[in-house]
């Protein structure tokens, strides 16, 4: 007969899991800086609200905004691919899958962050990566920061030198049915983007309360979670 | 059919053109093709001894707007005459005769010159009920672009209706029109001189090359020439400097419009389409739409009544949201909407006491635990 195993004094205890890895954690705030300042200059070259006067070659203010938003798209555009380069070789919380529900734990998952959110379940998700449904908005986000890239980059061949490397993606504009529907597309995907971190934020601030350190990970990596360590005796 | 090399200017001496100023319009085109100054004497050379091209002109679903724009001239002109170089042998608005008699024109040029002729097509053509929405002489218009297109040597679509559909393809397009490049499948050197309309130094200038050169000139990923379609409107205008500095038209008849600025706020689509509007202006180079005070309507792009209306404002409507649609007020509705349904969900959360409390061990089922 085989030693029956008896559980002795469950205890809490918490461990440190290395979660966001540095490019995870850099390219996030990369992208959230360059959000910020192309959403800025964005709304102006859309809408220019500042009135200037005197002779025109005193001011070059919608020139500013435009050189200003062109670099920041550069630095969002970067960190945007090296994020979609880490999707490949990131670690299990990082890669492509989470991104999409494709296995059971992540549909299980992402029914659980669901009867969450609708107060169904108590909880807290004990999963210490995004959540399924998280998953799934940030790859709906990711989406749309391609297709940022891929409208900016077919609006910008119209300033780019006729012989510039740029000029390639000239044969965009068509497949958006002409450079007004690039414009269009361009500007919805800043609000997307810009409604979408009203959401992030708050979800983020609800998780830190209600888990631990939601906010602080982005910046360390780590994420703490309460385990029961359970020690087993055997009867002699 | 060698030309002598006296007949054009005995033809402008005949019409009081000197000789001058048919110098000044070769230099004129090769200015228009921005080719160096001294081009211009080849073109004298091309234009005056070269051989006689045929042309075609047929007009489909049109409104004759760029015959018009064509014969605008306020007197005899040179291109005038450097038209009458190539023997029309068709042309709905223009020809003497009528009936059978023009149609027989056609189709002895179609005939009797396979791949000699020039095509000049103006018009979008209508494919909906095989193609009964435009009918000339019991033949539908794809029918007969095909034929005539099809044997031509080259085929210069006119007017952005022939180019990419225009007006009569805009949404709902009810007679199926496209453009004479999708409607002609097997066209040879097809070359698209779009606008509403085309500017007629553009076709003079696109002929000139062709008889000069004797090859067509480059062309644009929507197989317009670069010479005339190579840049942005907004590279060119005179008001850019408007733009860059940040000075814009609020309002028609505002002191901003009174002194030239930058129509961008009213809806001008000069960055979004290419022309030479600015460089070649229109009726004999006296202003161009931006020159008086009126914003681009961006009529030389595809797709230009769809995308490039409503003509007084920045963006195109929102789709599904209806005409008159801000795109800016819509997007500041949907954050706050999201950012009240997370403010309710946070209270919710507070309320069910469950922020700041750690839930009991006797709460959490025993499955969730990996």
């Amino acid at each position: 007969m085989s030693a029956t195993p008896k559980i002795v004094s469950p205890t809490e205890a918490v461990v440190a899991v290395y979660v966001w890895e540095l490019p995870v954690r850099l390219t996030h705030w990369l992208i959230v800086l360059s959000i910020a300042v192309l959403s800025v200059t964005g709304f102006y070259i859309g809408d220019p609200l500042i009135a200037v006067s005197g002779p025109a070659r005193d001011h070059f203010v919608m020139g500013t905004m435009r050189v200003i938003h062109l670099y920041a798209a550069i630095v969002f555009a970067l960190a945007l691919f090296v994020r979609i380069y880490w999707l490949f070789v990131g670690n299990q919380y990082a890669r492509w899958d989470q991104y999409l529900p494709v296995s059971r734990e992540r549909l299980r998952n992402t029914w659980e962050a669901l009867n969450f959110f609708s107060y169904w379940r108590r909880d807290p998700l004990p999963y210490p990566g995004q959540t399924g449904t998280a998953g799934l908005a940030y790859g709906v986000v990711f989406l749309i920061q391609f297709v940022m890239v891929l409208t900016g980059l077919a609006l910008y061949t119209v300033y780019a030198a006729p012989n510039s490397l740029f000029q390639a993606f000239v044969f965009l504009i068509p497949l958006f049915r002409g450079l007004q529907m690039v414009h269009l597309i361009h500007h919805i995907g800043m609000w997307l983007l810009l409604v979408f971190m009203i959401l992030h934020v708050y979800l983020s601030v609800l998780f830190s309360v209600t888990e631990r350190n939601e906010i602080d990970s982005m910046f360390s990596g780590y994420k703490e979670r309460e385990v029961t360590v359970v020690r087993e005796t055997r009867d002699a | 059919m060698a030309r002598e090399q006296s007949w054009l200017l005995d033809e402008l001496k005949r019409r009081g053109i000197s000789r001058r100023e048919f110098l000044g319009f070769c230099a004129k085109m090769a200015a228009i093709l921005a080719l160096p100054s001294s081009a211009a004497g080849a073109i004298a050379k091309a234009v005056a001894t070269g051989d006689k091209p045929i042309l075609v002109w047929l007009e489909f679903q049109d409104c004759c707007g760029n015959t018009e724009s064509f014969l605008r001239a306020t007197r005899p002109t040179v291109a005038e005459i450097i038209l009458d170089t190539f023997s029309v042998n068709y042309h709905e608005t223009l020809m003497a005769a009528a009936g059978h008699q023009a149609e027989a024109a056609l189709n002895q040029t179609v005939a009797g010159h396979p791949g000699q002729y020039i095509a000049v097509i103006e018009g979008s053509i209508p494919t909906g009920k095989n193609g009964a929405y435009c009918t000339i002489g019991g033949k539908s218009a794809l029918q007969i672009a095909r034929e005539v297109c099809g044997a031509a040597a080259a085929t210069v679509a006119v007017g952005t209706c022939a180019a990419f559909g225009g007006i009569p393809a805009a949404r709902p397009n009810p007679t199926g029109a496209v453009a004479v490049g999708d409607a002609v499948p097997d066209v040879k050197n097809l070359i698209n001189l779009s606008a509403c309309p085309m500017n007629a130094e553009n076709i003079t200038a696109l002929l000139v090359y062709y008889l000069t050169v004797k090859q067509w000139p480059p062309l644009d990923q929507y197989r317009r020439p670069l010479f005339a379609y190579g840049k942005f409107i907004h590279d060119n205008c005179e008001r850019r400097a408007h733009f860059d500095a940040g000075q814009y038209v609020e309002m028609w008849g505002d002191p901003a419009h009174r002194q030239g600025h930058c129509l961008y706020k009213m809806g001008c689509k000069g960055p979004a389409t290419s022309q030479n509007c600015p460089v070649v202006r229109w009726n004999e180079a006296t202003n161009w739409p931006i020159g008086c005070g009126h914003p681009c309507v961006g009529c030389a792009e595809p797709n230009f009544w769809d995308t490039m209306t409503p003509f007084y404002r920045r963006l195109p409507n929102v789709p599904g949201f209806g005409v008159g649609s801000n795109l800016d007020r819509i997007g500041i509705g949907a954050a706050a909407v999201v950012a009240a349904a997370s403010l309710a969900h946070g209270i919710g959360e507070i309320v069910r006491h469950r922020v700041g409390t750690k839930p009991s061990d006797s709460d959490r089922p025993s499955g969730d635990k990996k």
